[in-house]
């Protein structure tokens, strides 16, 4: 598991993917920094009563789309690299089982996920005192918009996964995702079982039923992928 | 040239693109179906507050969008197995081979801009929507969009036909247009050169909704046709001397 995990840290050196998780919390960030900094007097009136928490929530409104979106490149980048050189047949030759080399990509794909939002945390703690907002930052509010999206968006990441490596043609698996991701910003009012809503929710309900929806898909797909023939 | 256009029109042919250009007139018809207030009237018509509604989202996020998935699409059955080097080995020119490329993601543009007509006059004879429709305003406003598409289109097909990811050009695509959601509340998106399509699509100062929205006709000429002058041109230079 450890080997698999690794050769797919040596493969993802020096190409985009990185650039794009780090990318990612930066720019959210950056649109926010632009959006207080033009606007400033006019949102600290607005959010006067809390600063904090409205940074952070102007910060998750764009966050969370700019997630989907990236769950859905970054998996297909990931499965690329295989499709492009054929790879997959020589991945599966190895003496490794698929569940081990499915399960790395999943856990590979999501640590990359973490590591941006936790990047998103950082990133919007230092806007926040560059703002002048203080020092009393609010350590449960900003777990809520980073870590609690993220752990909601796990069915997405094993949905995403599957559609890349499955299908070669990855205009299936990015047409999807992005399709999903733009309409989850319009979901705020939709019923809880929607799965779309859960990121955008952040609370108990949205991070348990996630992770085991997403633990649930995963099973799924990772029986398909062993069923699979590969060519 | 119209060898390549219809050499283009037969890859096309039985691909699934024929089922992305319904993406985003089948969304544009959720929110216009799921829109229940049918009190509201822009303009004296609550035809233009359905066309409001179901165009928003759109010109907002989905037609920027689609310009790159539509020229990632166009690209990929030259970077697969070889083929440009089998089109680019037929008697035509390479400038011939980009621009007939070009014309083929327009085409699909329109197609889709099409498609949102279709989709608004159905929800709106569904919904019932009284008074007569504003043919002029709409067209027009249409037209305007894929007008203004066109410099993303040209940006889009220049990185598609660079890289032979997928997933690369659309992560370029998505990087500009995200930051739409922000910069058309601001005094900058005149001069953003993805947020013309939906700046277009919703009039120019004279018939603005609620001055909400403006856009000035001369920022729209110098952004949209500066945009895609440089972008088509520094595209068709680039894929003239690619070696394949």
């Amino acid at each position: 598991m450890w080997g698999v995990f690794s050769s797919d840290l040596l493969k993802i050196k020096r190409k985009l993917i990185l650039f794009l998780i780090v990318l990612g919390p930066l720019g959210v960030i950056g649109l926010e920094a632009v959006n207080f900094g033009l606007r400033y007097d006019y949102l600290t009136k607005i959010y006067a009563s809390d600063l904090w928490s409205g940074l952070l929530n102007n910060v998750q409104q764009l966050s969370v789309v700019v997630m989907l979106l990236g769950v859905a490149i970054i998996t297909s980048l990931m499965a690329t690299i295989e499709h492009q050189t054929n790879a997959w047949k020589q991945v599966l030759a190895l003496p490794i089982s698929r569940t081990e080399v499915y399960t790395a990509k999943f856990l590979f794909n999501g640590l990359l996920l973490f590591a941006s939002c936790i990047l998103l945390a950082f990133g919007s703690v230092i806007l926040g005192i560059v703002l002048g907002f203080g020092t009393d930052i609010p350590y449960t509010g900003l777990l809520k918009i980073t870590v609690f999206p993220f752990l909601a968006a796990l069915p997405f990441l094993a949905v995403q996964i599957w559609l890349a490596v499955t299908f070669k043609n990855q205009s299936i698996a990015l047409t999807f995702g992005i399709v999903y991701a733009l309409f989850s910003s319009y979901t705020r009012n939709a019923p809880d079982w929607l799965p779309l809503k859960w990121p955008l929710m952040m609370n108990s309900f949205s991070v348990i039923t996630g992770v085991v929806t997403g633990l649930i898909v995963l099973t799924i797909t990772l029986v398909d992928f062993a069923k699979r023939d590969v060519n | 040239m119209l060898h390549v256009l219809s050499s283009e029109f037969y890859k096309l042919r039985k691909s699934k693109i024929s089922l992305l250009i319904f993406v985003s007139p089948i969304f544009a018809a959720l929110f216009g179906f799921f829109e229940t207030d049918s009190s509201k009237i822009v303009h004296g018509s609550q035809w233009m507050y359905k066309y409001m509604v179901m165009a928003a989202g759109h010109g907002l996020l989905f037609l920027p969008l689609l310009t790159g998935i539509f020229s990632a699409f166009i690209c990929r059955y030259e970077h697969a197995d070889g083929g440009w080097k089998q089109l680019l080995a037929l008697p035509v020119s390479r400038s011939q081979v980009y621009i007939a490329k070009l014309i083929s993601v327009m085409m699909l543009l329109a197609l889709t801009q099409v498609l949102v007509l279709v989709s608004l006059l159905v929800i709106g004879w569904i919904k019932g929507v009284p008074g007569d429709f504003p043919w002029a305003f709409v067209l027009r406003s249409l037209f305007n969009g894929w007008l203004a598409s066109a410099p993303l289109a040209a940006l889009q097909l220049a990185v598609s036909v660079s890289w032979a990811s997928f997933a690369a050009p659309l992560a370029v695509n998505v990087i500009f247009v995200i930051p739409n959601i922000l910069v058309i509340n601001s005094k900058y998106a005149p001069f953003y050169p993805w947020a013309q399509p939906v700046l277009s699509m919703f009039g120019n100062e004279k018939e603005a909704f609620g001055g909400a929205i403006n856009i000035s006709l001369f920022s729209l000429i110098v952004v949209v046709i500066g945009s895609f002058v440089a972008f088509f041109a520094a595209g068709l230079i680039y894929f003239q001397r690619k070696s394949m």
